[in-house]
């Protein structure tokens, strides 16, 4: 076991965290994680030792994640009501135990969210990235980034207040 | 007054993304002003949620991918079937009884096929070709410590101790930093690793053996263990023995 195996290996919580956020469904988040995880080990002679892992595999899963939106349904735009409430219920068996209300609201609104500021708060609110290792892992300039952020969040606030959320 | 700051740069306090004489500024702004310390506190309270909403749980399925990561390692000359083979018959005899029993024995073969014939790595987690430990750090840890001690400072802490079937002493781990929890037994003066699982520690106290100790290492534990856990009394008199 080497030091690649081993930190892909306790990076795997948070790649199911930011494969949950991008994702409305957990059965499509699991597959995303999957599929990142093979990526990664194939193309492992592509991570430079000494670099950061987790950007690597970030910026793989993002590139899955993007690659198969174009060739499916788009986000939040063509979803009918049995696709938009099927997987939370199925989810809220699963992981939604002892979350708070305001907690689901926050997740639903995100999941709302175009996807390009949907990302965007997903690295930084989420996963807790800083600015400048979100903008690397989207592949996209600072400015680009903040204002992603600044828009997907004025919008979660927006909604959040209109259903009687205090954030 | 509000008006004098944006969004960006609200969220770029909440964020930790300013200087810290521009947060200051801010924040003395916003201890004068409530309508922008309410802006600021909203901007905090949603960061707060969202990270609420989405947390970094281990989920079971983390044991499945893994494996695969254990698996994908091997060394890319060498076939995966003869690797197989070698790790059965390097390990038959002593999981002899758990073969088939257990998930965790599947565990142990995707995870035996990663390391076979590797030896220690500069890096991470060394382990022999045979299969013992030789990790300096934990070895000394499962040497020397017990789960009372707590973690060093590299996170590294033991948390069960027993006895297996064959008479052989096992201790359940866990290295933080390495993000790895697992279960090595005694034999040959050597320990050698049976389970392994991705970690994260729940918080600085790692005390408990078993409150953060992954499903996979609970159920090699469990499909190993001959008689209960020690005590901590025991626990220290079968390490003063020098786990004879």
């Amino acid at each position: 076991m080497d030091g690649f195996q081993t930190e892909l290996v306790a990076l795997l919580p948070r790649l199911r965290r930011f494969a949950r956020a991008v994702c409305r469904s957990d059965a499509d988040a699991q597959d995303l994680v999957q599929a990142t995880v093979e990526r990664a080990l194939a193309k492992r002679g592509g991570f430079r030792p000494g670099t950061r892992l987790d950007s690597w595999a970030f910026t793989i899963m993002r590139r899955i994640h993007i690659d198969e939106g174009r060739s499916k349904t788009r986000w939040g735009r063509v979803v009918t009501p049995e696709d938009a409430t099927t997987p939370n219920v199925a989810d809220a068996a699963q992981a939604d135990e002892g979350l708070r209300v305001d907690a689901l609201a926050v997740r639903d609104a995100l999941h709302r969210l175009p996807e390009d500021q949907r990302l965007a708060v997903a690295l930084v609110l989420v996963d807790g990235l800083s600015y400048a290792e979100a903008a690397h892992v989207l592949d996209i300039p600072a400015g680009t980034l903040t204002s992603r952020l600044v828009r997907g969040r004025q919008t979660l606030i927006q909604t959040l207040t209109e259903q009687g959320v205090s954030a | 007054m509000t008006d004098s700051f944006d969004d960006e740069i609200l969220m770029r306090r909440v964020d930790g993304e300013l200087t810290p004489e521009a947060g200051a500024a801010i924040d003395a702004a916003a201890a004068a002003d409530p309508a922008l310390a309410r802006r600021l506190e909203q901007l905090r309270g949603l960061r707060r949620l969202a990270r609420e909403a989405f947390p970094a749980a281990p989920d079971p399925r983390d044991d499945e991918l893994t494996r695969m990561i254990m698996a994908g390692a091997a060394p890319s000359g060498r076939g995966r079937g003869r690797l197989a083979d070698a790790v059965r018959a390097a390990f038959a005899p002593r999981h002899a009884p758990v073969w088939g029993a257990v998930a965790a024995a599947s565990f142990v073969l995707g995870l035996s096929i990663g390391w076979l014939g590797q030896d220690r790595t500069p890096e991470g987690f060394a382990v022999a070709a045979d299969g013992a430990l030789a990790d300096a750090g934990l070895v000394r840890v499962l040497d020397h410590d017990l789960a009372a001690d707590g973690a060093d400072s590299e996170g590294r802490a033991v948390g069960l101790t027993f006895r297996d079937g064959a008479g052989r002493w096992c201790r359940t781990f866990q290295s933080g930093e390495a993000g790895v929890a697992g279960l090595a037994c005694r034999r040959d003066d050597a320990w050698r690793l049976e389970a392994l699982a991705a970690f994260r520690p729940s918080g600085a106290e790692v005390r408990t053996a078993s409150a953060d100790t992954p499903p996979t290492v609970l159920a090699a534990v469990d499909a190993l263990i001959a008689d209960e856990a020690l005590d901590a009394a025991a626990e220290a008199r079968a390490r003063d023995a020098g786990w004879r």
